[in-house]
C-alpha cells in the first residue's frame, strides 16, 4: 500500500526525468508517472529526456504559467548538482523557488540499485510521493541579503597567493596575506632553474613580491598564522597572530652581514634541506623577502653578539595579535616535498643519497664544477616516483611535477655541470603535453632510461662505494641491469603541509588524498563546502607552476564575483520561533553554537528570538526544545513527518 | 538572443568571446558573474563544443551532459551573455582608445530561431539523409536538422548544401519557421577585451597508412567511440560499423598521431591515456564480456585521482600492453591483425582483435592569428596560441587585453580548461577595469 | 518469491553524508533498495519524535548519518547527536522496540563504502530478527 500525501490545495507539476537513460535504464518512469498523476495535487506528471536542458527548462516555464502550477517537482539527479538550475526555472516560471523539490532518483536510486529495476521503481515512486508532501506544504522564503566585506584573507604567499593577491587588488579588493614563515616564495623560491621556462625561483618571486609591494591595498604579514576565525561568507573575523622577526629598520645590508657572521650559532640550514649550516640569526639568500634577517629564537642564545654589530636588532620583541574582518578566505598553503624514510631506497643509509628536494638546491649552489661532498660527480642516477604512485601505499597519486621537473635538471646537469652518465630509473615517465619535448630532448642526448614496474621496485645497494642500484628493467625485455653511480637522487612527489590547525579553525574539507578537496573539480573547482572559503595552489593537489597560478587566477575570478557586489545572498533556511508555543526555557539558547538566539519580551512574556544574521540554519536548536516550538524554515516538522509517512508506504 | 539587440545600437559590450565550448563558456560565465557584459561568437549550430558530446569524464565518471547542460543553459540565459551561434568573427582593428572592434558574419540557418519550437517535424519531412557528423559519421541525418538532442538553442536548421529544396520541411513546419530567404548577417561589436577560446582538433588518421590509412572498416577513432558509450547512443551498444557485430576483443591503440615527429606532432596530447581508460571502463560496463587491451607507450594518468583510476581499470582486467603497434592490417572476417613490439618480452608479436580504436591527439586550431590585420597574434612553437609569460601570466597572449583560455593553448583536459578559463576570466577582468580607468583619466584630463 | 529487505529510514546531511550515498551511487555500489533517505542540514537537527515517527509509520530501522567530525557547524555535534540518540533509546524502550533498531555511525563525504556495508549489514541484522520473531 501506498500512502498518498495530505492534499493542501497546491496544484503540482511532477517531471520525472530519465537522464538520456542513465535513470530510464533501470527505473520504469512510465510506471511511476503513472503513479504518481494520480496524486491528489498532482497537476500533471511528464516524462522528460534530460529535465535541465534548455528545451525541458522552457518547458518547465511554460507549464508553470499556462497550467497554471503551484508548485514543481523534479526527480532527476542529486539536488547537489542542479537544485539552482531548477529553482531557477521555478523563478522564471513565477514561483518562488523553495515551492521547488528535487529528488534524487539517480545517484540514490538508479544508479544505486541498478541490479534490482523493479525495487528501484518502487522506491523512485515513494522518494517522489516525499518531495510531493514537501512541496505541499513549503512555504515561500526569500533569501537575506547581507553587506560582504570587500577584503579577502589570503593565507600562504607562495606563488600561488601572492598572484592571487596582485589581480585582487587590481580589481579593488583589500588584501591581506598571511605568511607563516618569514620570509614569502613558498617552495619555488628554492628551486633554481625550472621548467619550462628556465626561469629561475628567485626570478620570479623577487618580480612577484615588487609587484605585491606596489599595491597599497595589499597588506603582507610574515610569521603570521590564523588562531581563530569567526563568522561566514561575506563576513568573517580573523584573529592573526604575528611572531617577531625580533629584527626591525633601521640597520642596513653591511651591518646584518656582519651580524650575522658574528653570530655562534649553527643548525641545520632547512632551506637547503639541511645539506648547509645557517646561523640563529640568518636569511635564507640575499634578495630574500621582505629583505630583512630574522632571529631564530629556538636556537638563539641571547648571547647578544649580533648585538654590537646591528641597532635593528631587538631579541625581546613580543608577539602581536590582530583582527581583520574579510568577505572570503582564500587557501594557497601548497606543499611538502616526500620525505623518505630512512632506508627508504637506502636514503640516509648513505650520504650520496639524497632528495631531489637536496639536488635542486645543490644545483642553485653549484658554481663551476658539479662536486658532492668534496668530490666529483660524474655518474647520477634517478629513481623516480617516491612517496608517489604507491599502489598498496599511503600516497596513491601521482605527484604530477616530478618527471617533467626532474628531466629539466637532468637536462641541466648534462648541459652546465657536463655530467657524463645520467640514469633515469622510472615507472613510466609521465610528460604529458608539451613537456614531452624536455624527454625527447634527454632521451636523445645520451641520458639511459631503465624502467621498473611496480612489484620489483629498483635496489640499492650503499655497503659499497660507489653505489650500485640494480634494475630489472623492462625496456630490454626484464634484463637485470646494474648502474654503479656516485649520486643516487630519489625523485620525491608531494604531501600536504602540516597544517593541523588551520584545517581544524576553518574547517577545510580533506580529499582522500589529504589534500584540501574542491567541491567538485569540473562544476566548482576551486570552491570548498565552506562558503566563501576558496582554494588554489598546490594545497589543492600536486601541480607545477603554471598550473598553480592558472588555479589561483580562477579562483581569483570566484571571489571577485562573491564580493564585487558588495552583498551576498544567503540561504532562507534559517531557524524560526513560534512564539505562541515557546516558553522560554532557553534550552535553544544554550545548544545554538553561534549565538544565533536571543530572549526577548513580547507583552512581558519572554520568548526566545532568532538573529538571523548570526543564523546557520544547523538546527541544532530544534531537537532541544520541548514544545517544539523551534522550525528550521525547508525541514519544518509538519514537512519532514509527512516525507517519513510517505516514504514508508 | 533578441532581435532588439541585432539591430540597434547596442554593439559596445565589455569583452568577446570566441569559441563556446566549455572553455569558452566558463570564461563568459565568469565574466558574467563578475559584471561584465560578454557576447560569445560560436562557429557551430550549438554551444558546448566538444564536451557537450563526451560520455562520460574521467576520472569521476559523471555524465558530460549532465554537467555541461547546466553551464550551457547558464550560459543561454544570462543576462550578461549574448550569444551569436553558427557565426565567425571574419577581422579585428584595434581604436585609438584601444578598444577592438570586431567585424562577426553570421550564416543563416533558414530557420526563424524565435519561431522555432524543435518539434523535429521537418526533420521527418525531409527525404534527404546524409552522414550526421555530430554523431561522427556512425549514423545518418536529414537535411532539416536539430543538430543533437541537447543542443542549444535546440532549434532546426537547414543544411543547404544537401538540400534539394523540395519544400517539405516548409510544409510540415507548424509554426511556419522555415525561411530559405535568410542571408549571411554581418554585424560590429566594439570591447574592450577578447577570450579566444577555440579549442582543439583532432588528429586525422587517416594520414598514418600502418594503421589504414583510414580503409580498415572496423577501425575507428576514440571520437567515434565516445559517441557509441553516450547515454542518448545511437545503437545502444557498442557495435563494429564493418558488419555491426558486437565486438568482444577490442584493442586501444594510444599515442596515434601524438609524440610522433613523423606526422609532424611531437608532443604528448594528454588527454588520450586517460580517455581511452575511461573508455575501456565504459565498454566494460556496455559489453561485459568483452576484452580490452591497451596498447601503450606511457601512461599519462598525472591529474589529481587519474593513477587511481587507471588502476581501477587495472582490477577492472582491462589489460596494458607496453609497446608499439607497427601495423594493422585486416583480415577476410573484418578483423584485425595488430603486429607490435612487445617490450616487456622484447618480441615482435601479432595478435588478432576484433575492432581497433585509435586515441587520436589533440591538434591546435589555428586561424585566429590572421583575424587581427597588422597586429601580430603569436602562436608558439606547436602552432597552439602563444603564452608570453606561461609560469606567472598563464593565458595572457603577446596582444594587450586579449587572453587565451582552454585547449587553444595546447593540449588538456576539463578540469584543467575550466581553470585556464577562469584565470583568462580574471586577467581580462583586471584588464578592462584598468584600460576603462584610463580611458576615462583620458577623457578627463587636458591634454 | 523472495521476500523483501526490511525498510530502512536513513537520515543523511546535506553537506556530509548525503554526498556520501550520492557518491554510492556514482560508483555504482548496491545496497537495499528499502533503504529510503531524509535530508537534514545536520545530524544534531533529528528530532526524537521524527525517528519515532518513522517507527510507528512500519520503518524497520532508522540510520542516523551522523556529521561526526566532519561537520560544518563544529565538534558539539558529536554530543548532541549522541545526546539524541540517547533520548530516543528511552522512548523506544516504553515503546517495547528494540534500541538496536535506531543505529548511528559517522559518515564523511567520501565514505560510499562504509555507508553500504553498514546498511548491508543493518537490513540482515533486521531481517534476523523478523524471521526469528516468527
Ligand atoms: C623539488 C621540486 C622541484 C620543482 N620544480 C618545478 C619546476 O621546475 N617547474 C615548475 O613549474 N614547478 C616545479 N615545482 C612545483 C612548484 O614548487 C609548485 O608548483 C609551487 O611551489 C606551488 O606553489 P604554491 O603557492 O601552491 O605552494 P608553496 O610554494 O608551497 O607555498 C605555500 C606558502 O604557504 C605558506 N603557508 C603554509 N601554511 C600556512 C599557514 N597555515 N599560514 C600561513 N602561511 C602558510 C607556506 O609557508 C608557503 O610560503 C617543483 C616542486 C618540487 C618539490
Ligand atoms: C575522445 C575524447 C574524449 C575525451 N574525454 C574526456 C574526459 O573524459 N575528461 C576530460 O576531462 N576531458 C576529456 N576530453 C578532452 C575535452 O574534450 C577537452 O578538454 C575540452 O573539450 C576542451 O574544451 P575547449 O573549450 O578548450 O575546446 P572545444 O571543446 O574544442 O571547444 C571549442 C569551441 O570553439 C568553437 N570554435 C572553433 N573555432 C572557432 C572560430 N574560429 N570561431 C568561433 N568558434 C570557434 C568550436 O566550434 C567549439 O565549440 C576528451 C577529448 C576527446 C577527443
Ligand atoms: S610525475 Fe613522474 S615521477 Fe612524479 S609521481 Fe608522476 S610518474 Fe612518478
Ligand atoms: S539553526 Fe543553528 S544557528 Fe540557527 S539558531 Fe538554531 S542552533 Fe543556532
Ligand atoms: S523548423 Fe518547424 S518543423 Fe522544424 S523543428 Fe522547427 S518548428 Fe519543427
Amino acid at each position: 500500500m501506498i500512502k498518498e500525501p495530505n492534499f493542501t490545495g497546491k496544484r503540482i507539476g511532477v517531471y520525472i526525468c530519465q537522464c538520456g537513460s542513465n535513470i530510464s535504464d533501470y527505473v520504469d518512469v512510465e510506471k511511476v508517472r503513472e503513479e504518481i498523476s494520480r496524486g491528489k495535487g498532482v497537476s500533471l506528471a511528464k516524462i522528460t529526456m534530460f529535465a535541465c536542458a534548455d528545451s525541458a527548462q522552457k518547458e518547465i516555464v511554460a507549464d508553470i504559467q499556462n497550467e497554471p502550477l503551484d508548485a514543481i517537482v523534479v526527480a532527476s539527479c542529486s539536488p547537489k548538482l542542479h537544485l539552482n538550475t531548477f529553482r531557477g526555472v521555478a523563478e522564471r516560471g513565477g514561483l518562488n523557488p523553495y515551492n521547488y523539490v528535487q529528488v534524487n532518483i539517480r545517484e540514490q536510486d538508479s544508479w544505486a540499485h541498478s541490479d534490482k529495476p523493479a525495487q528501484a521503481t518502487l522506491k523512485a515512486i515513494h522518494l517522489i510521493r516525499a518531495g510531493i508532501a514537501k512541496v505541499s506544504l513549503s512555504e515561500p522564503l526569500t533569501p537575506m541579503t547581507i553587506p560582504a566585506e570587500n577584503s579577502v584573507a589570503i593565507v600562504g604567499a607562495g606563488v600561488a597567493g601572492m598572484r592571487a593577491a596582485i589581480e585582487l587588488a587590481d580589481l579593488g579588493v583589500n588584501v591581506h596575506l598571511i605568511e607563516r614563515e618569514h620570509f614569502v616564495g613558498g617552495r619555488v623560491a628554492q628551486w633554481g632553474k625550472m621548467s619550462m621556462t628556465n626561469q629561475t625561483g628567485e626570478e620570479i618571486i623577487t618580480e612577484l613580491y615588487h609587484e605585491v609591494k606596489k599595491r597599497e591595498s595589499i597588506r603582507v604579514y610574515t610569521g603570521a598564522n590564523i588562531i581563530a576565525s569567526k563568522g561566514s561568507i561575506g563576513n568573517f573575523n580573523i584573529q592573526v597572530k604575528i611572531q617577531p622577526r625580533y629584527v626591525e629598520p633601521p640597520c642596513d645590508p653591511e651591518s646584518f652581514k656582519k651580524a650575522i657572521e658574528a653570530c655562534p650559532v649553527e643548525v641545520d640550514d632547512e632551506f637547503n634541506f639541511n645539506l648547509t649550516k645557517r646561523k640563529a640569526i640568518f636569511f635564507n639568500y640575499r634578495s630574500e623577502f621582505p629583505a630583512m634577517p630574522v632571529v631564530d629564537m629556538a636556537a638563539c642564545t641571547r648571547c647578544e653578539e649580533c648585538l654590537k654589530y646591528c641597532h635593528g636588532i631587538r631579541l625581546d620583541q613580543q608577539y602581536r595579535i590582530i583582527e581583520i574582518h574579510v568577505g572570503s578566505i582564500f587557501l594557497a598553503t601548497g606543499f611538502n616535498p616526500y620525505e623518505p624514510k630512512k632506508g627508504e631506497f637506502g636514503y640516509q643509509e648513505h650520504p650520496n643519497v639524497i632528495t631531489f628536494q637536496q639536488l635542486k638546491r645543490l644545483l642553485d649552489l653549484t658554481k663551476g664544477e658539479f662536486r658532492f661532498r668534496g668530490k666529483k660527480i660524474e655518474r647520477v642516477a634517478f629513481i623516480y616516483c617516491v612517496g608517489s604512485r604507491q599502489i598498496d601505499g599511503e600516497n596513491k597519486y601521482c605527484a604530477r611535477y616530478c618527471c617533467t621537473s626532474a628531466i629539466h635538471a637532468a637536462i641541466q646537469l648534462r648541459q652546465e655541470l657536463k655530467v657524463p652518465f645520467i640514469y633515469h630509473i622510472n615507472k613510466g615517465i609521465r610528460t604529458y603535453g608539451k613537456q614531452e619535448i624536455l624527454y625527447e630532448q634527454s632521451s636523445t642526448s645520451g641520458d639511459v632510461y631503465l624502467q621498473f614496474v611496480e612489484d620489483d621496485p629498483p635496489v640499492v645497494e650503499v655497503l659499497n662505494n660507489p653505489i650500485k642500484v640494480t634494475v630489472n628493467d623492462l625496456l630490454t625485455a626484464h634484463m637485470e641491469v646494474t648502474v654503479t653511480t656516485d649520486l643516487v637522487v630519489l625523485i620525491t612527489g608531494m604531501v600536504p603541509r602540516v597544517n593541523t590547525e588551520l584545517i581544524s579553525i576553518l574547517k577545510v574539507p580533506l580529499g582522500k588524498d589529504h589534500f584540501y578537496n574542491e567541491i567538485h573539480p569540473k562544476l566548482r573547482p576551486v570552491e570548498t563546502m565552506i562558503d566563501g572559503l576558496v582554494i588554489a595552489g598546490c594545497c589543492q593537489g600536486p601541480r607545477n607552476i603554471a598550473e598553480s597560478a592558472s588555479s589561483a587566477l580562477a579562483a581569483v575570478s570566484k571571489v571577485y564575483s562573491i564580493l564585487n557586489k558588495g552583498e551576498i545572498k544567503l540561504e532562507p533556511t534559517l531557524a524560526i520561533v513560534n512564539p505562541a508555543a515557546c516558553e522560554w526555557c532557553g534550552k535553544c539558547l544554550e545548544a545554538c553554537p553561534f549565538d544565533a538566539i536571543e530572549r526577548i519580551e513580547t507583552e512581558k512574556v519572554p520568548v526566545a528570538r532568532i538573529i538571523e544574521s548570526n543564523c546557520k540554519g544547523c538546527g541544532m536548536c530544534t531537537p532541544v526544545c520541548p514544545t517544539e516550538a523551534i522550525d528550521i524554515k525547508g525541514y519544518t516538522n509538519p514537512e519532514v513527518r509527512s516525507m517519513i509517512e510517505a516514504m514508508s508506504g | 538572443m533578441s532581435d532588439d539587440f541585432r539591430n540597434s545600437s547596442l554593439n559596445e559590450l565589455d569583452a568577446l568571446v570566441i569559441g563556446g565550448g566549455i572553455a569558452g563558456l566558463e570564461s563568459a560565465l565568469n565574466l558574467a558573474h563578475m559584471g561584465f557584459h560578454v557576447m560569445i561568437v560560436e562557429k557551430d549550430l550549438s554551444i558546448g563544443g566538444r564536451m557537450i558530446h563526451l560520455s562520460k569524464v574521467f576520472p569521476t565518471l559523471d555524465c558530460s551532459a549532465c554537467i555541461t547542460t547546466p553551464k550551457v543553459s547558464e550560459t543561454a540565459r544570462h543576462p550578461n551573455i549574448e550569444i551569436l551561434n553558427h557565426s565567425e568573427v571574419k577581422h579585428i582593428s584595434r581604436d585609438e582608445n584601444g578598444s577592438y572592434r570586431a567585424v562577426i558574419e553570421q550564416r543563416p540557418r533558414y530557420v526563424i530561431d524565435s519561431l522555432c519550437t524543435g518539434c523535429q517535424d521537418c526533420e521527418e519531412a525531409c527525404p534527404v539523409v546524409v552522414k550526421d557528423e555530430y554523431q561522427y559519421n556512425l549514423v545518418g541525418r536529414k537535411a532539416a536538422y536539430i543538430p543533437f538532442s541537447i543542443a542549444s538553442p535546440r532549434i532546426a536548421a537547414i543544411d543547404l548544401d544537401n538540400c534539394i529544396l523540395c519544400g517539405a520541411c516548409e510544409k510540415a513546419c507548424g509554426p511556419g519557421a522555415i525561411d530559405f530567404t535568410q542571408e549571411t548577417r554581418i554585424t560590429e561589436i566594439t570591447v574592450n577585451s577578447i577570450i579566444v577560446a577555440t579549442g582543439f582538433k583532432l588528429f586525422d588518421p587517416d594520414r598514418i597508412t600502418r594503421y589504414g590509412g583510414g580503409k580498415l572498416k572496423n577501425v575507428v577513432t576514440a571520437m567515434q567511440m565516445e559517441r557509441q558509450l553516450v547515454p542518448t547512443r545511437p545503437f545502444n551498444t557498442v557495435l563494429r560499423p564493418g558488419d555491426g557485430k558486437v565486438p568482444d576483443k577490442i584493442a586501444y591503440v594510444l599515442c596515434a598521431g601524438s609524440r610522433d615527429a613523423t606526422v609532424g606532432n611531437p608532443i604528448c596530447s594528454q588527454i588520450c591515456c586517460m580517455y581511452s581508460i575511461k573508455q575501456a571502463q565504459l565498454i566494460l560496463g556496455a559489453v561485459p564480456m568483452a576484452d580490452v587491451t591497451i596498447y601503450f607507450l606511457h601512461v599519462r594518468a598525472f591529474g589529481k585521482g587519474f593513477d587511481e583510476f587507471y588502476q581501477q581499470a587495472k582490477m577492472m582486467d582491462v589489460q596494458f600492453i607496453k609497446g608499439k603497434i607497427g601495423r594493422i592490417k585486416e583480415l577476410e572476417n573484418g578483423d584485425l591483425m595488430l603486429r607490435y613490439e612487445d617490450i616487456a618480452s622484447g618480441q615482435v608479436k601479432e595478435t588478432q582483435h576484433d575492432m581497433v580504436v585509435l586515441s587520436v591527439g589533440i591538434l591546435p586550431n589555428m586561424g585566429i592569428e590572421k583575424l587581427f590585420g597588422d597586429e601580430k597574434f603569436k602562436l608558439d612553437p606547436f602552432n597552439f596560441y602563444n603564452q608570453p609569460n606561461e609560469m606567472t601570466d598563464p593565458f595572457k597572449s603577446n596582444l594587450p587585453g586579449v587572453f587565451i583560455a582552454g585547449t587553444s593553448t595546447g593540449p588538456m583536459d576539463i578540469p584543467d580548461s575550466i581553470l585556464s578559463a577562469g584565470a583568462a576570466a580574471a586577467q581580462a577582468a583586471k584588464y578592462m577595469k584598468q584600460h576603462q580607468a584610463s580611458i576615462s583619466h583620458q577623457a578627463t584630463t587636458p591634454l | 518469491m523472495e521476500k523483501d529487505p526490511p525498510k530502512i529510514l536513513v537520515f543523511s546531511t546535506e553537506k556530509i553524508s548525503d554526498p556520501a550515498l550520492d557518491l554510492a551511487g556514482l560508483m555504482k555500489l548496491h545496497y537495499p533498495p528499502t533503504v529510503h533517505a531524509v535530508v537534514v542540514p545536520c545530524s544534531s537537527s533529528v528530532r526524537p519524535s521524527w525517528i519515532m515517527h518513522a517507527f510507528e509509520c512500519g520503518f524497520a530501522g532508522v540510520f542516523i548519518a551522523a556529521d561526526g567530525s566532519d561537520c560544518p557547524y563544529g565538534e558539539t555535534c558529536i554530543e548532541k547527536t549522541a545526546k539524541i540518540v540517547e533520548r530516543t533509546h528511552v522512548m523506544m524502550r516504553e515503546k517495547g522496540i528494540p534500541t538496536e533498531n535506531l543505529k548511528m555511525a559517522a559518515v564523511c563525504s567520501v565514505c560510499a563504502e562504509l555507508f553500504v556495508n553498514q546498511m548491508r549489514l543493518f537490513a540482515g541484522e533486521l531481517a534476523d530478527k523478523t524471521t526469528n520473531a516468527t
